[in-house]
């Protein structure tokens, strides 16, 4: 019988061919949308190797592009510290988690570099108000104002890349790709590795842990401190109030500098709303289309059957019992299905194959099997009402009708 | 004295719809034996078709009885008469009823699709027998459309064959073909009865293609007149 509908289905090529189309595109939306939100969830599922929960972000600006004295950015940074409810606080340049501010270049290690990295300052409370967790060595501390090179403290993706297996603590690297295109390179841009932490998502919750580097905040640098954000670990319970206080204390403190204070966790609900509103588009033009698909699968397959009822009225005469026909009808479908999806299938493989978008060949197979079982599960629901239509036509009258 | 292999007892037919009800057949009693060759003869609208559709098991009777082999068929599931459609009767109708995007010999494989145990040699192999009974060897790859309306009704023919049935139920098969070719098939129909001893049962419209076969059976408005 399956013969019998390979032939059937290719005798009739031109008329199946459209769609086996719409079923090959149908595939590769339900495939592309099914990967991104796969990823998504596999993103969201990961650690973020940092704690959010009780973190403030308090950003400093001061009026008309004027530098922030380092003195008076101390005492706000002491003030604020010594406010009830406030148990720490990190100073740390505009590269903040969850916000829409990314600093990144490349590193290098000898011949091994990281493609992207982000970078981040950070001074020596910065780990414990992010709750970052140390796998290897230590976090900065006062004892590295001694050190002419930079101190930095680096993720385990980034030690993996440019260290391998091998001993990473104490040894420096630079920017760039090579030392060759870097030129003379100062003291300062000599990264000493400190530290080695767990990786962070700071982009968002749906995206992949990115290499990062902290630098050390030289405590006596007054270079560029035209803004500054400062990370406060707060209590639990703490709200409004607090907040109200802390800009108060700036306020007291260098009454032009204006402040924003905001907990981390509202930069996180923007940012997932942000990142989620194309997703979400995305989702509903692909449902809007797998419904058109559907809809249009619908109607050519009732149409096909009104159009072959003298044929069912035959096979009924031949002996095919209405779940005969029945099956038929699916069985036809389930062969077109395999053939748009198979196509589709050739494609999605070219992805893991090419290592496209960075993403694990699993996921892309699990987009792949998602794909599969949707498209066959839309075209089985598609087809299973006009099949069973099929199935109850009386023989005698469409035999009759020709 | 040879068995009977159809019977319909008192058989009545009534197409019913909202607003009207058509007697199609009434108190209709007809016995078929086997190996007979009978014609069924009326105008238009008669209910001659009603009867083929009701001795094919195509449709069930409003009331009355049919009989196949001895056998009342009323209480059988779908499955079981199409199993008896399968094994026992073969079509051949007015417009062929080939599928056109099948190779003749695909068509002719048709009933056989629908035969547990027969695996795809064994059906190519008996449509071939057929196709060969036909005089359509020469024509096995060949689609419906290739073929002139003669050839097409020695397919359906040949079609009706493959499965060996025991009965050929044929709706004015010369209808549609002109008088050669009308000649040409009624000559194979009646050297299957005679030949192959193949029970057959013929609408028609034609009177001299019915004073060939050997018993006619005349209706008018649904009622058998002769």
């Amino acid at each position: 019988m399956l013969r019998h509908l390979f032939k059937l289905i290719w005798n009739r090529k031109r008329a199946n061919g459209l769609l086996i189309v719409e079923i090959f595109f149908s595939f590769v939306v339900l495939f592309g949308v099914g990967a991104v939100l796969l990823r998504f969830g596999q993103n969201y599922r990961t650690p973020l190797g940092f704690d959010s929960a009780q973190v403030w972000r308090l950003t400093i600006a001061a009026p008309n592009n004027q530098k922030m004295p380092r003195p008076d950015l101390d005492a706000v940074l002491r003030q604020v510290k010594a406010l009830p409810g406030v148990q720490a606080v990190a100073l740390t340049s505009g590269n903040l988690p969850f916000t829409f501010s990314t600093n990144n270049s490349q590193f290098h290690y000898g011949t091994r570099f990281v493609e992207s990295a982000n970078h981040y300052d950070a001074d020596d409370s910065y780990a414990r108000v992010l709750g970052l967790k140390l796998r290897e060595g230590r976090w900065f501390q006062p004892s590295d104002d001694a050190t002419n090179r930079r101190p930095v403290v680096i993720t385990q993706d980034i030690r993996e890349k440019l260290f391998g297996s091998g001993p990473a603590l104490g040894k420096v690297f630079h920017y760039g790709d090579s030392d060759q295109t870097m030129g003379t390179i100062a003291p300062t841009d000599d990264y000493e590795v400190m530290g080695v932490v767990d990786n962070v998502r700071m982009d968002n919750d749906f995206t992949a842990a990115m290499p990062s580097v902290w630098k050390r905040l030289i405590p006596y640098d007054t270079t560029h401190w035209e803004s500054a954000n400062v990370l406060m670990h707060v209590a639990p319970g703490e709200g409004g109030a607090l907040q109200e206080r802390v800009a108060r204390t700036v306020a007291g403190t260098v009454r032009q500098w204006t402040t924003e204070v905001r907990p981390m966790n509202d930069d996180r609900a923007n940012k997932r709303r942000y990142t989620l509103t194309p997703v979400l588009a995305l989702v509903v033009v692909g449902a809007f289309l797998i419904l058109n698909v559907a809809l249009g699968l619908f109607g050519v397959l009732w149409y096909n059957i009104s159009q072959r009822r003298a044929e069912i009225g035959l096979r009924r005469a031949m002996g095919a019992t209405g779940a005969a026909i029945t099956r038929q009808f699916l069985g036809e479908i389930a062969v077109v299905t395999t053939l748009g999806v198979g196509l589709g299938v050739l494609l999605a493989v070219q992805f893991p194959l090419l290592g496209a978008f960075d993403m694990p060949g699993s996921l892309y197979a699990a987009a792949i099997g998602v794909a599969v079982a949707l498209v066959y599960g839309i075209t089985g629901v598609c087809a299973w009402q006009p099949s069973r239509l099929a199935a109850g036509i009386q023989p005698a009258v469409a035999l009759r009708e020709e | 004295m040879p068995a009977p292999v159809l019977r319909l007892t008192d058989i009545e037919k009534v197409y019913q719809t909202s607003t009207i009800e058509t007697t199609a057949l009434h108190r209709v009693n007809l016995t078929i034996n086997r190996g007979e060759f009978v014609s069924v003869m009326g105008p238009s609208g008669c209910g001659k078709s009603t009867l083929l559709s009701l001795m094919g098991l195509l449709d069930e009777p409003t009331s009355g009885t049919i009989e196949v082999d001895g056998r009342a068929v009323q209480s059988y599931s779908d499955k079981e008469l199409a199993g008896l459609r399968n094994q026992k009767i073969g079509f051949v109708f007015q417009s062929y009823h080939l599928i056109n995007d099948l190779a003749v010999v695909d068509n002719v494989e048709l009933p056989l699709l629908y035969r547990p145990g027969l695996n795809g040699r064994e059906r190519r192999q008996r449509a071939l027998v057929a196709l060969d009974k036909v005089g359509l060897s020469a024509r096995t790859g060949h689609f419906p459309s290739q073929l002139s309306g003669g050839q097409r009704q020695r397919v359906a023919i040949a079609r009706a064959l493959a499965g060996g049935p025991e009965i050929i139920l044929a709706d004015e098969p010369t209808g549609n073909l002109d008088s050669v070719m009308g000649e040409e098939i009624m000559n194979l129909l009646l050297a299957l009865n005679q030949q192959d001893g193949v029970t057959i049962v013929m609408v028609t419209h034609d009177e001299q293609q019915a004073q060939k076969t050997q018993r006619v059976v005349r209706f008018f408005d649904g009622s058998q007149v002769g």
